[in-house]
């Protein structure tokens, strides 16, 4: 990866917002921008609704909201439970933190 | 023009009726193409190959700077059913002489590993304008001779920085043009 010295060759042309995002990736590799802590971050749907699955999948009355429950990590990251299972499949870290994921409560 | 709500507009009239099969990648890529290209850099611009649909566009990068100013890159871009699970599908549509980017047009950037050990690959809080800022930045920032998919061409530049720059330059001039 480039180093931070690199960032003087950024295009004037990007907008200044941009460039600090890419300079924060370049030295920590992980971020995440306008994620506030009751949103998903995977769904991008409040933990407290039903998670972008459930609302499409679900009939229109019903919105499967007491289904779909939220789960919170060690690292005090949340997510849908719904939404989490399947990252798990991919990649057992917690999508925010990079750290193992372990599950720490699940409820709403 | 077409703008998005119209393309949206269109694209549930069409689906009505029909089980989507991939109603997240559709939902997110709603949001996504928007944010994309209100955040799209200067030197790139998005075409894509059906109205209809959001999945599948083609990123042209064309650098501002550096040894591949001039050139004008196509990245073919297949956003598939289960994003955002997975990182897109990306392939380079243009030949060029680079250390990330083999002559197939297979591109070596961490975002888009499917399979991380590194935490460095994909996750799903990323998003299709980090894609974009990404492969822009495989002609700047992210350019990488350490750790190169086309190792001749990583080694060329070891050896011979002017055989570097004048092979690239070739490159450009024989399939990079607009
Ligand atoms: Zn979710
Ligand atoms: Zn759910
Ligand atoms: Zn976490």
């Amino acid at each position: 990866m480039a180093d931070e010295n690199d960032n003087e060759r950024i295009d004037e042309n990007q907008r200044p917002d941009k460039m600090f995002t890419l300079k924060k990736w370049n030295a920590v590799a992980m971020w995440s921008w306008d994620v506030e802590c009751d949103t998903c971050a995977i769904c991008r749907v409040q933990v407290m609704d039903a998670c972008l699955r459930c609302q499409a999948e679900s009939k229109k009355d019903s919105y499967g909201k007491q289904d779909c429950v939220v789960v919170w990590g060690e690292c005090n990251h949340s997510f849908h439970y719904c939404c989490m299972s399947l990252w798990v499949k991919q990649n057992n870290r917690c999508p925010l933190c990079q750290q193992e994921w372990s599950i720490q409560r699940m409820g709403k | 023009m077409i703008t998005l709500s119209q393309r949206l507009k269109r694209k549930n009239d069409s689906d009505s009726g029909i089980v989507n099969r991939a109603p997240i990648r559709d939902r997110l890529l709603v949001k996504e193409a928007q944010e994309m290209s209100q955040l799209l850099p200067a030197s790139c611009s998005v075409q894509y190959h059906n109205e209809n649909d959001l999945s599948k566009f083609t990123l042209v990068v064309q650098p501002t700077e550096g040894y591949w100013e001039g050139g004008s890159f196509k990245f073919d871009i297949n956003v598939t059913e289960e994003y955002n699970m997975v990182p897109p599908l990306v392939k380079c549509a243009t030949k060029l002489w680079h250390p990330n980017i083999s002559e197939n047009g297979e591109v070596c950037l961490s975002l888009l590993r499917r399979h991380s050990v590194d935490g460095m690959g994909w996750s799903p809080i990323r998003r299709l304008n980090d894609v974009v800022w990404g492969l822009h930045a495989l002609f700047t920032d992210l350019l990488n001779f350490e750790d190169p998919l086309n190792v001749e061409a990583a080694d060329q530049f070891r050896y011979s920085k002017e055989d570097f720059k004048s092979k690239v330059t070739e490159y450009v001039l024989s399939y990079a043009r607009e």
